[in-house]
């Protein structure tokens, strides 16, 4: 056992910090998002540094996957990335392509970046399907909320091995629960120098301690999903793993997008302030894989039968 | 950053399984027997423990200890509790007041605390708080002066868990009235039948003795009950603190009695029911939380250091995870929660005290503020 980034996962971290300091970030996202775009070349720079396909190195694992889709999402990279970073690796045994929409037969409502990709996942329970762009329709949506989505009317796709519906869902609740991780951190890092600046009634509002607490309940939160996520990631997304790092997503992303905005006052609404760029996203993330409801049936019946 | 244990944890933890279970009837809980009980059977349990170094394994060998690692010490918590914790309050001596005196005895205390401690068959309480001494602990105002001969003793002690049925007291008194509030206190072992030191129970909502009163009247304290330096034991109380917040595997034992109500949910049919799928699912993700972010604490301590945000952050997911654990207890239970025995009554205790005992929530939450907000004034 060790917390502690070893030197691989240490040198990728430092790549992508660099990475994500020059092609990512809120301004970016703000940009994407006014275009109704999703950030391709990065997704082309990562793949071309090997980021996406960290999940089948020897070295590095699906650990290390999941550590750059957290960190991917602290930096509000808008682009599929746990998707080809980890549920699509897990899911079939070609090399993906380069955008990865994953999505459930059955459920009602948009799918992220499926008009975009150039594959989707499509799990029916325990089994899945893949279809290829042009054997799909996918008709976007209009949302608010953080991500470009849309609709499958149909799909003709080709059944993946047996069981890796299971599997895929299962790193499709990691990558939700790393996705929120990172969101949580850097909303909380935002949320944080924001009150240290703001002063209301001669005092900074990050000096009272009603809003201190609710902070730190936000970081706990957030410290509790970003470690069952990388914990999960590392022993391979098992059933009880990836839904009880679901279900911590959920409470975190939960918490803190009611903390955030109410901590933050009215600026927190706009969308000139950065705040948003991160939180939206966290209600879509909340209903992904079938939301609370979903994670928790699997877990329970993972765990007691 | 890796997830495995090593070989060695790994057959640690199956031969501690091997034995607990031989060793104790199947849903054993040494919280559910009448203190006394508890307290004899811990004793000859903890002689058989002791026999195979399993009572003090994180001790240093020069004091019959295995040396064992941080990452040991966990799994023998979370093994013990999860099999009802046998030692019953004896896991106290081991976690911290060995270590204390480790730390800071003298080589007389040394030889006769800790063989006995090793040995099993001593109980401690610890006399910290008092009447008007709660978090802040530095306010205390138990008087200890000196009289030329002994340490005079006065004030009064509350909320001492195990006290009637402890050998010793770990107390905490102020050796000097004029110092700065944190300068001034100094630790002393005393004997609870020490001439003048009179033990109250006070009925509690809960366990069987987990409160009492202490009262101090002139008890004469020799020199050589002071544990370190005179006016020296803050430091010592904070550097082990830490061991007492995280040396109870409280998810582990919030976990076990998730198992139970997951038992009667499923036997009942109530796996159709969302709600209670909803409430045992998150009930036991916050115990899966506070697991993982335990091992962040073990690993500084491995890594040499002494943890402080680390332990705050999992502690405070240690009271939501016990919560948690008596919300969806109460959901599969109901009103069948409510008698005695049941699952939900049983972990009612643990799920209210959790915020209070060893430090409340919100000192905790002051605590990580500090370190996560930092320097804005007020
Ligand atoms: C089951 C149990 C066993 C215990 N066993 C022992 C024992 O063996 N030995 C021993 O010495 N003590 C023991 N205690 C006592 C325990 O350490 C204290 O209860 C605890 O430190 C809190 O003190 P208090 O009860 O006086 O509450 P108070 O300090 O009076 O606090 C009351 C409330 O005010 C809040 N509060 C206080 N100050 C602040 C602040 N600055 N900011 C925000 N909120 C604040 C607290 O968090 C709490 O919610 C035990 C307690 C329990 C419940």
């Amino acid at each position: 056992m060790d917390m502690e980034l070893n030197e691989t996962q240490r040198a990728i971290e430092d790549s992508c910090t660099r990475l994500f300091a020059r092609k990512a970030g809120p301004s970016r996202a703000r940009l994407l998002r006014a275009e109704g775009g999703f950030d391709r070349p990065l997704l082309e720079e990562m793949q071309s540094a090997g980021f996406l396909d960290l999940f089948d190195d020897a070295e590095t694992g699906p650990l290390a996957a999941a550590l750059v889709t957290e960190w991917a999402s602290t930096a509000a990279a808008l682009a599929p990335i746990g998707q080809r970073a980890l549920i699509a690796p897990a899911a079939m045994s070609d090399i993906p392509p380069l955008v990865v929409a994953v999505g459930e037969k059955g459920r009602k409502g948009p799918v992220r970046y499926a008009a975009e990709a150039d594959l989707l996942i499509l799990l029916d329970g325990d089994d899945a399907q893949a279809v290829r762009k042009g054997d799909f329709v996918a008709e976007p949506v209009d949302s608010k909320f953080g991500y470009p989505m849309a609709r499958i009317a149909s799909a003709k796709g080709t059944a993946l091995a047996a069981g890796s519906g299971r599997t895929a869902r299962n790193w499709w609740r990691v990558a939700i629960a790393a996705e929120v991780a990172g969101i949580g951190r850097a909303a909380l890092d935002l949320t944080i120098r924001y009150l240290k600046d703001r002063v209301q009634f001669d005092r900074p509002i990050a000096s009272y301690q009603a809003i201190q607490h609710r902070l730190v309940d936000c970081h706990v939160s957030t410290d509790a999903v970003q470690w069952a996520a990388r914990e999960a990631a590392y022993h391979r997304a098992p059933d009880e793993l990836a839904a009880s790092a679901a279900i911590a997503a959920e409470e975190t992303a939960y918490r803190l997008f009611y903390e955030m905005h109410q901590l933050t006052g009215a600026i927190g609404f706009t969308r000139e302030y950065d705040l948003h760029l991160w939180t939206m996203r966290l209600q879509t993330l909340r209903q992904e894989a079938g939301g609370i409801n979903s994670h928790a049936h699997d877990l329970v019946h993972a765990r007691w039968g | 950053m890796e997830f495995d244990w090593s070989k060695d944890e790994t057959e640690f933890r199956s031969a501690l399984k091997d034995f607990l279970s031989s060793e104790l009837p199947e849903g054993f809980d040494a919280f559910d027997m009448p203190e006394h009980d508890a307290k004899e059977f811990s004793k000859t349990f903890a002689v058989k423990l002791a026999e195979r170094g399993w009572l003090t394994p994180a001790w240093p060998k020069a004091y019959g200890g295995l040396d064992q690692s941080p990452w040991q010490s966990l799994i023998l918590s979370e093994e013990m509790v999860a099999h009802g914790e046998p030692r019953f309050g004896q896991y106290m001596c081991v976690n911290w007041v060995g270590p204390a005196l480790i730390l800071a005895g003298t080589d007389e205390q040394k030889e006769y605390h800790l063989k006995r401690i090793s040995r099993g068959d001593v109980m401690w309480c610890q006399g910290f708080s008092e009447p008007g001494a709660g978090s802040d602990l530095a306010s205390l105002r138990t008087r200890a002066i000196w009289d030329g001969k002994d340490y005079v003793i006065n004030g009064e002690k509350i909320w001492t868990s195990y006290a009637g049925v402890a050998d010793f007291c770990f107390l905490l008194a102020r050796t000097d009235g004029e110092a700065h509030k944190h300068r001034g206190i100094s630790i002393f072992l005393v004997p609870t039948d020490a001439p003048g030191l009179t033990i109250r129970n006070i009925p509690s909502l809960f366990f069987d003795g987990a409160f009492n009163q202490c009262t101090f009247e002139n008890v004469r304290a020799p020199a050589s009950w002071m544990l370190g330096p005179e006016n020296g034991g803050w430091p010592i109380i904070r550097k082990l603190l830490v061991n007492e917040r995280v040396g109870v595997a409280r998810y582990r034992r919030a976990a076990r009695s998730l198992e139970r109500a997951a038992k009667i949910a499923k036997a009942e049919g109530l796996f159709d029911d969302p709600t209670v799928l909803e409430a045992l699912g998150r009930a036991r993700a916050a115990c899966e939380a506070a697991r993982v972010l335990v091992y962040r604490v073990i690993d500084e301590r491995a890594k040499g250091r002494y943890p402080d945000l680390t332990a705050y952050v999992y502690r405070v997911a240690t009271i939501r995870a016990e919560r948690a654990v008596y919300e969806a207890e109460l959901h599969i239970e109901g009103l069948a929660g409510m008698a005695e025995g049941s699952v939900a009554a049983k972990q009612f205790g643990h799920a209210v005290t959790a915020g209070v005992a060893t430090g409340t929530l919100e000192m905790q939450l002051n605590l990580i503020a500090r370190d996560i907000v930092g320097g804005v004034g007020a």
